[in-house]
């Protein structure tokens, strides 16, 4: 069931202008695993997912996504080792003036030689697919609407539907919910948690809210100033026990 | 909520719904202003008789007029510092005498008015007439009636700054909060203490922003008002350029340039400074009580006294200015005899044939200008904005030689080019395309660097190319301000294009130089309509595509 780990992080380190940001970071997540990276602010969590798909080159130790070097990659290795590796911003990365199955194409731009502009720009098989994965986000009905006409919650599911575009094997959503009020915050993660199990897709997941981590991952992976804290499987975990866990690691570090 | 297909591909697949996006109203705006566009810049082109080979022999027949234009011969330190002074005073006193009459006629003007409504539409009047007729326009007009000098130049720059610092400062009464008004109001105070104890304080931060932009604009205007007479540096060159010395025309130039650009520095500065002060949190102004002071008194700490110190100062320079203008009683009585003579000649106006081809060549000259400078524009802009940039080295060098470019007046580049390929548009049209492309380059290269970095940054993400990247993250969100710019640099062209003429380079201002040095006033009327009337349409219509875009 749990096959060849998607990623691998051995002993990485990174800082920016002197300080650092991860310490000594060793991580495998085997294919289809949900994995909560929780963590308060500034912890590294986004420079983490950030090396992960290369957009950030590590000062020490080695990342291997979906068995590349990213920081080792030409730039159109690299291009296409990023089509594999879906990524969700805190903030949707969506261009609010056009429709919703606009920004869902885009997602397949890597398959792609030329620049597109405009949904007819795009085969209409990709828009055939596009549709389907609106659908499966529950906003079919909406593909023409523009994006900035839509709810957070609603953009982000445009979001995640676009990743789905890229048939990733590995997901990273950087704070997919942190903007969305609770409601839309729990359909999102239960829309990753369903993609996660029903096509096998690895997810890294940064959040900030425990209750969210416990009710949605497999395993609950915490970070505190740089270093990895914690690594457990979820069904274990409290929510008590976490914060103590927590505490403690923040009382070694003062 | 979420469809619950359980299997992977299922239903969607066999009725995938519309893929085509339903037809929209944007789209057919977006398409018929890029058809306008091209299709103006062809009859541009056609009119002006601009091929490859007529640009060659403009272009060097440019190169050989700089060419005997060196060495620059520079007029004496003295002389130099005079006609500076006389520029700046000029700027000031009529960015002073506007201010003055533009806030009544703002407050008078703006949708919030409680007076009759024929005294608000008379005040719009006014302020869409302002506006829409050049500063050299009105300072040709008032070289005739108050004589030769900086008095006239003051004036024009007077009379076409009410226009904008109305409009803008009505703008942000209409956008002040009604509730202060209201409970100032309800207190039984009458509308005049209404607008000065709750909507000026509003306004004033506004009212001294735009104030500030208005005297950069003036202080570059007032550098050529001299050409027509009134005052400044701009007549040394319109001397120089007139009796054939190319050395101290260029060397006047010089002058004007360096001017223009320790101008320039000196508002970035300014402007960079308020920004600081306001994002550091200035608490001067509340600071607690100090010491020692009665509790009814406001006292005095460092930032009011710099304040009140300020607007002293402000108050000093802005008589100095007027005083300098020299406007002794005998002149004055003079200029009512003429103002006379003038306003009679001007009924009834004086529509001909002449008159609308050259208003139709303005235009043209103005929107192929503007249509050609765009795309040119576009490319700099993308070649400057760091989100853009394929290379950062070459974005400085780029962005340095635009702040040049645009330092020059395009009056200055007309002059050059009239000297240099005769009278007519084509002079004019090369010399509002310079200035069209530096403007739009600047416009465009700041909106870009204002756009969402996070689509693009998704896109790369995904693995986009770099082209693509900017097609599908950058480019849909800069689309409404590509055109919202280029329309209003359109707009500033059809203004510029009207003052070009005045320097011969073709047009409707050619023909008002030439109606006023003949006494035809009533020409010269029925020419001012007809600018006000084309300028008010084009931003009309500038105004109506943007709301129909964003």
């Amino acid at each position: 069931m749990i096959g060849a780990p998607v990623l691998r992080l051995s002993e990485v380190g990174k800082g920016f202008h002197g300080t650092t940001v991860l310490d000594d970071v060793s991580l495998d997540v085997p294919q289809g695993q949900f994995v909560a990276l929780v963590g308060p602010s500034g912890a590294g969590k986004s420079t983490l997912l950030r090396l992960v798909n290369g957009m950030y080159v590590p000062d020490r130790g080695t990342v291997r996504t979906l068995g590349e070097n990213p920081a080792a990659c030409s730039r159109s290795r690299l291009r296409a080792l990023r089509a594999r590796v879906g990524f969700v911003f805190q903030q949707f990365g969506l261009v609010g003036r056009l429709s919703a199955l606009e920004n869902v194409l885009m997602g397949s731009l890597a398959t792609l030689r030329l620049p597109r502009y405009g949904v007819m720009s795009y085969p209409r098989a990709l828009r055939v697919r596009a549709v389907e994965h609106l659908d499966r986000v529950g906003l079919a009905d909406q593909r023409f609407q523009r994006c900035d006409t839509l709810s957070g919650g609603q953009q982000q599911r445009v979001a995640v539907a676009r990743t789905l575009l890229q048939s990733p094997e590995l997901i990273l959503a950087d704070e997919p919910v942190a903007s969305l009020d609770p409601a839309a915050s729990v359909l999102v993660l239960e829309i990753l948690k369903r993609i996660s199990a029903e096509d096998g897709i690895s997810v890294v997941c940064s959040l900030h809210q425990i209750e969210f981590a416990l009710a949605t991952a497999d395993r609950v992976v915490a970070l505190r100033g740089g270093r990895l804290v914690l690594d457990e499987p979820a069904a274990g975990l409290t929510a008590d026990r976490l914060r103590a866990i927590y505490d403690a690691a923040g009382a070694r570090d003062g | 909520m979420v469809s619950t297909t359980s299997t992977r591909h299922a239903p969607a697949e066999a009725n995938p719904g519309p893929l085509r996006p339903p037809w929209s109203a944007r789209a057919f705006i977006a398409a018929g202003l890029l058809g306008a566009a091209v299709a103006v810049t062809w009859l541009t082109f056609w009119w002006i008789g601009l091929s490859p080979a007529s640009l060659a022999a403009g272009l060097g027949d440019t190169a050989r007029l700089l060419a005997r234009m060196w060495p620059p011969d520079l007029p004496g330190a003295g002389d130099v510092a005079r006609m500076i002074a006389e520029t700046l005073l000029i700027a000031v006193a009529g960015t002073g005498l506007a201010v003055l009459a533009s806030v009544p006629l703002a407050f008078t003007a703006a949708r919030t008015h409680r007076g009759p409504r024929w005294l608000r539409s008379a005040a719009r009047v006014v302020v869409v007439l302002t506006r829409a007729v050049p500063t050299l326009a009105f300072a040709i007009l008032f070289v005739r009636i108050f004589g030769l000098g900086p008095l006239a130049g003051a004036l024009a720059v007077a009379v076409h700054s009410v226009g904008m610092i109305a409009k803008m400062l009505a703008d942000a009464v209409e956008e002040a909060d009604p509730v202060p008004a209201e409970a100032a109001r309800a207190c039984g105070a009458r509308e005049a203490q209404v607008a000065v104890s709750t909507v000026l304080p509003r306004v004033f931060p506004a009212l001294t922003a735009i104030v500030l932009y208005r005297l950069d604009i003036n202080l570059r205007t007032s550098a050529v008002l001299g050409v027509v007479g009134a005052g400044g540096i701009g007549v040394a060159l319109q001397t120089a350029l007139g009796s054939l010395n190319y050395h101290r025309a260029a060397g006047i130039i010089c002058v004007i340039v360096v001017l223009v650009l320790l101008l320039e520095l000196l508002s970035v500065a300014i402007r960079r400074r308020t920004r600081a002060g306001r994002s550091a949190g200035d608490t001067t102004g509340t600071a607690a009580l100090p010491a020692g002071r009665a509790p009814h008194d406001v006292g005095w700490d460092r930032g009011r006294a710099l304040r009140v110190g300020g607007a002293v100062a402000t108050g000093v320079v802005f008589l100095v200015s007027l005083w300098s203008l020299n406007p002794d009683p005998g002149r004055l009585s003079g200029a009512w005899t003429n103002l006379s003579a003038v306003l009679t000649g001007m009924w009834p106006p004086a529509f001909s044939g002449e008159l609308l081809m050259a208003v139709l060549e303005s235009l043209l000259m103005a929107l192929g200008a503007a249509a050609a400078g765009a795309a040119c524009g576009l490319v700099l802009a993308l070649l400057t904005a760091v989100n853009t940039t394929p290379w950062r080295p070459l974005s400085a060098v780029v962005r340095v030689l635009l702040v040049v470019v645009r330092g020059i007046p395009d009056l200055v580049y007309a002059l050059l080019f009239v000297a240099a390929l005769g009278l007519g548009p084509f002079a004019g049209f090369l010399a509002l395309w310079i200035s069209c492309t530096a403007l739009a380059a600047k416009f465009f290269a700041d909106s870009l660097e204002q756009l969402d970095p996070l689509p693009h940054e998704a896109l790369t993400a995904a693995g986009a190319r770099r082209w693509q990247a900017f097609a599908a993250g950058i480019w849909p969100q800069f689309v409404p301000s590509f055109t919202g710019n280029g329309l209003f640099v359109a707009d500033l062209a059809m203004r510029e294009s009207v003052v070009l003429g005045i320097a011969g380079a073709g047009g409707v201002g050619y023909l008002m130089q030439e109606s006023i040095a003949t006494l035809r006033y009533d020409t010269t009327a029925a020419i001012v309509i007809a600018i006000a009337v084309v300028v008010y349409a084009i931003e009309t219509l500038a105004r109506i595509a943007r709301r129909h875009l964003l």
